[in-house]
């Protein structure tokens, strides 16, 4: 990858990040004036109006826009009014957790789909690959709020080998995991298998029998590594998904991620954090993005980024 | 087969063995004390105790105020004051405890309370006590001595000594120009550290004046689900956990405590057909409540007659339950359709997701019992920023006919917390606009004594009898899961105050 591959994506991610930024100020601005959630309900009408002069919503929307942009510019993305403190602070500390249970859960899920979508493949047709097909049909479509309380009343209350939620030790990870796990594996068992089975039937596999390769070999280098790139390109997708946090599954299990630092902002109408969380997100999504374009390049060598 | 059958038992084996390579507790050390809320506090500024959130933390665990309302009757009790009284009309004397320090090791004295009487009111910080308890009340503080304070009042306050046990007082080092995340008090516990996210960790202070607590480290940690949060005490990451929802709450560990909320139902009595008294009549007679008790609301929720729980000063015995009477609330929706009202135009029933557990279920229910009455209901769920648009102030004038899901909280003790805003002209909350009503109101909030409390219940009957602006639904209940070696009854300030110190291992 050239560097002025990299200088142009990075353009074209600084616009769409510009045009993106700009469409949550209008929208988040959409949802209603936060100042009632954030007074007493029996504040006066005097302290309301105060409020809304000190953050500045008297003004009109667009002088507001001008306002945000420039300090946007400068990386300012405001104090949060939840938690009274820069927004950005909020959002760098919840990011990483974030990022890491969902690199957990998609490596874990990717790694498992490959295993089990090429033992259904090689075994298309018989039991082992319906016995998959079932167990990946029920991995991605349960409910992961579901999947978290039973992991619950399942883990922690009736066998006591996991802590309910919270946050801590690689122990506290385990059912968060599990359950950000489910969907994307099932998923990518579908998609793995389905390829496998294509890949193994093409002609070059046919021909690498045909030179005498054992099967161990035909089906994990020469079939699997064209079989990837499907997989591949969904689990960028679910990289991206996972970026903008485990929603649901942080709720259930009191994760202090970006996903529900988000969903806060936006019910509790804390402007700053939802817009700092936007950012953040979308940085890394471009990120995913490179990351993607490079695993590609480097699993099929017909592919120059460029 | 034996194969098949070795993997559960293999799987089994598994569990077991990881089970015992674990240490997840299974009971807390004697003097340590986990408790688990529904929300991280937005604050812990000893100025935002108004909202509850903040108050479990702070309320007499970190800081204190100057009095405390007994939740028995909501009578005043001495706390940083030992003693009161009311020196002319204007002005009120207040005797402080001696000896007492700050987290911090500052002195507490007069002028502390005159800081955070200042701190409280100042427009610049928006703290919730200035905005919401002591909003519109210009006290003017002065330090007789370290231990004599008098507070003059621009009008005549009554109830000050009430109010003031809203005020907590942290220390004269709190910053005066912005919040703190790191308050200092006189509780019988220091904060140790607020993990944003994660949990705010508590320490028993060593030079409280009190008596010392059982619990010498409590943890306050937040969990959104109510089901997650009742198996913490099950699995003992937890002693103590609130707000559980009466699916949940079904164990002997349960525990249901009065929480001073009134739930209702705002009729908005100025848009037609709702401003004909027979049409809201027939509304209260067409509402089933003792269907609603013990299926979607709380087995032990009371019927309510007013918008205060019986434990508030003002509260009136003699209005009468509304009885489900369907038939008699169609021959009034007859009757006033006879006279020209409008009895078939859509009413919207505004609801709020999440006021209380069930609430949209409760509403599904009464939205069908008004259908069968005969009335055109729509039901709308919103989320709270929407909600508010409909509770508060300014509406629009050709707004449609409708009446909101509200719960009024009165834990400060007496009807003047409830009635100005939601019930007189003037208040940001209320449909009524009636010069008696608002004189009735005026009159309690500056008498005194069994005068007072005439005012007051007259107030109350006038608006659940005789302007019938509102559907009274119920005296709400609160589940809270206690572990069962915990020696803990929650009370009914238990939505404001955890009350650390007083709780025990058995």
């Amino acid at each position: 990858m050239s560097f002025t591959y990299f200088l142009k994506r990075a353009a074209f991610a600084a616009l769409a990040l510009a045009a993106l930024m700009t469409s949550a100020f209008f929208l988040v601005r959409l949802t209603g004036d936060p100042v009632n959630l954030y007074l007493p309900i029996d504040a006066s009408d005097a302290a309301r109006e105060t409020m809304r002069l000190r953050l500045g919503l008297d003004r009109s929307l667009l002088a507001q826009f001008f306002d945000w942009a420039w300090d946007i510019l400068s990386l300012d993305f405001g104090m949060s009014l939840w938690h009274n403190r820069p927004a950005m602070d909020v959002v760098l500390e919840a990011l990483p957790n974030t990022l890491a249970l969902g690199a957990i859960a998609l490596a874990l899920a990717f790694t498992a789909a490959i295993v089990m979508g090429s033992i259904a493949a090689v075994n298309a047709g018989g039991w082992i690959d319906r016995g998959v097909n079932v167990l990946s049909q029920a991995a991605a479509s349960v409910p992961d709020f579901w999947l978290g309380l039973m992991g619950v009343l399942l883990f922690a209350v009736t066998f006591r080998i996991l802590p309910t939620s919270g946050f801590g030790g690689p122990i506290y990870w385990v059912l968060p995991v599990a359950c950000l796990f489910a969907r994307p594996f099932g998923t990518l068992v579908q998609i793995v298998r389905g390829s496998m089975i294509e890949a193994l039937n093409a002609t070059f596999v046919r021909t690498a029998r045909a030179k005498g390769a054992r099967d161990g070999r035909v089906t994990f280098v020469h079939a699997l590594r064209n079989a990837l790139l499907p997989a591949v390109t969904v689990s960028g997708d679910l990289a991206a998904q996972f970026a903008g946090g485990g929603g649901v599954v942080e709720v259930v299990f009191g994760f202090p991620g970006i996903g529900k630092l988000l969903i806060d902002g936006i019910l509790k109408r804390d402007f700053a954090i939802v817009q700092a969380s936007i950012f953040a997100v979308a940085v890394v999504i471009f990120v995913i993005n490179i990351l993607v374009d490079m695993l590609y390049a480097s699993i099929d060598p017909r592919v120059r980024v460029e | 087969m034996k194969k098949i059958t070795a993997i559960p038992a293999l799987s089994m084996g598994l569990l077991m063995s990881l089970a015992a390579s674990v240490a997840i507790p299974a009971r807390a050390a004697p003097d340590r004390l986990t408790v688990v809320v529904t929300d991280e506090p937005k604050s812990l500024d000893p100025c935002d105790t108004d909202l509850s959130g903040n108050s479990r933390i702070l309320h007499n665990n970190i800081t204190e105020a100057l009095v405390n309302l007994s939740p028995k009757d909501g009578s005043v009790v001495p706390s940083l004051a030992t003693s009161w009284r009311q020196v002319d009309s204007l002005t009120w004397e207040f005797k402080l405890r001696e000896g007492v320090t700050f987290h911090d090791g500052k002195a507490f004295d007069a002028n502390a309370v005159i800081a955070a009487l200042k701190r409280g009111q100042d427009p610049a910080l928006a703290c919730e006590v200035g905005l919401a308890t002591l909003k519109g009340l210009k006290l003017n503080a002065e330090a007789v001595n370290p231990t004599t304070l008098l507070i003059k009042t621009d009008v005549v306050e009554p109830i000050l000594p009430n109010k003031m046990s809203a005020l907590d007082i942290g220390s004269p080092a709190t910053p005066g120009d912005t919040k703190t995340r790191t308050p200092a008090g006189t509780g019988p516990y220091k904060l140790v550290a607020w993990t944003p996210g994660q949990s705010v960790g508590l320490v028993a202070y060593e030079g409280y004046w009190g008596d010392k607590p059982a619990i010498r480290n409590a943890t306050i940690i937040w969990r959104a689900e109510s089901a997650v949060r009742a198996a913490m005490v099950d699995t003992g990451e937890a002693q103590i956990a609130y707000e559980i929802a009466p699916q949940d709450g079904t164990t002997g560990q349960d525990h249901a405590f009065p929480n001073a909320e009134t739930s209702l139902l705002r009729i908005d009595a100025q848009i037609a057909p709702l401003n004909d008294k027979r049409v809201r009549e027939a509304l209260n007679l067409a509402i089933d409540r003792d269907g609603l008790i013990g299926t979607i609301f709380h087995k032990d929720a009371q019927k309510a007659m007013q918008v205060v729980p019986p434990s508030v000063f003002g509260f009136n015995p003699d209005i009468p339950v509304w009885t489900y009477d369907p038939e008699k609330a169609k021959s009034l929706l007859a009757s006033a359709k006879a006279d020209g009202v409008p009895v078939g135009k859509e009413i919207v029933i505004y609801g709020r997701i999440g006021i209380y557990p069930n609430s949209s279920e409760s509403l599904e229910a009464i939205q069908a019992m008004l259908a069968d009455a005969g009335f055109n209901a729509r039901l709308e769920m919103l989320e709270t920023s929407p909600w508010l648009k409909r509770l508060l102030k300014p509406w629009s004038k050709d707004r449609q006919p409708s009446i909101l899901q509200t719960q009024i909280d009165n834990a400060e003790g007496d009807a003047v917390f409830t009635l100005p805003n939601r019930f007189t002209t003037d208040g940001n909350q209320s449909t009524i606009t009636d010069a008696g009503l608002d004189k009735l109101i005026a009159d309690g909030s500056k008498a005194t004594g069994d005068e007072r409390k005439r005012l007051f219940q007259q107030a109350f009957k006038y608006i659940a009898v005789d302007t019938v602006n509102i559907a009274p639904l119920f005296h709400m209940v609160t589940i809270a899961r206690v572990a069962k070696d915990v020696n803990y009854t929650p009370d009914v300030q238990a939505g404001n105050e955890i009350k650390l110190k007083s709780i025990s291992y058995r």
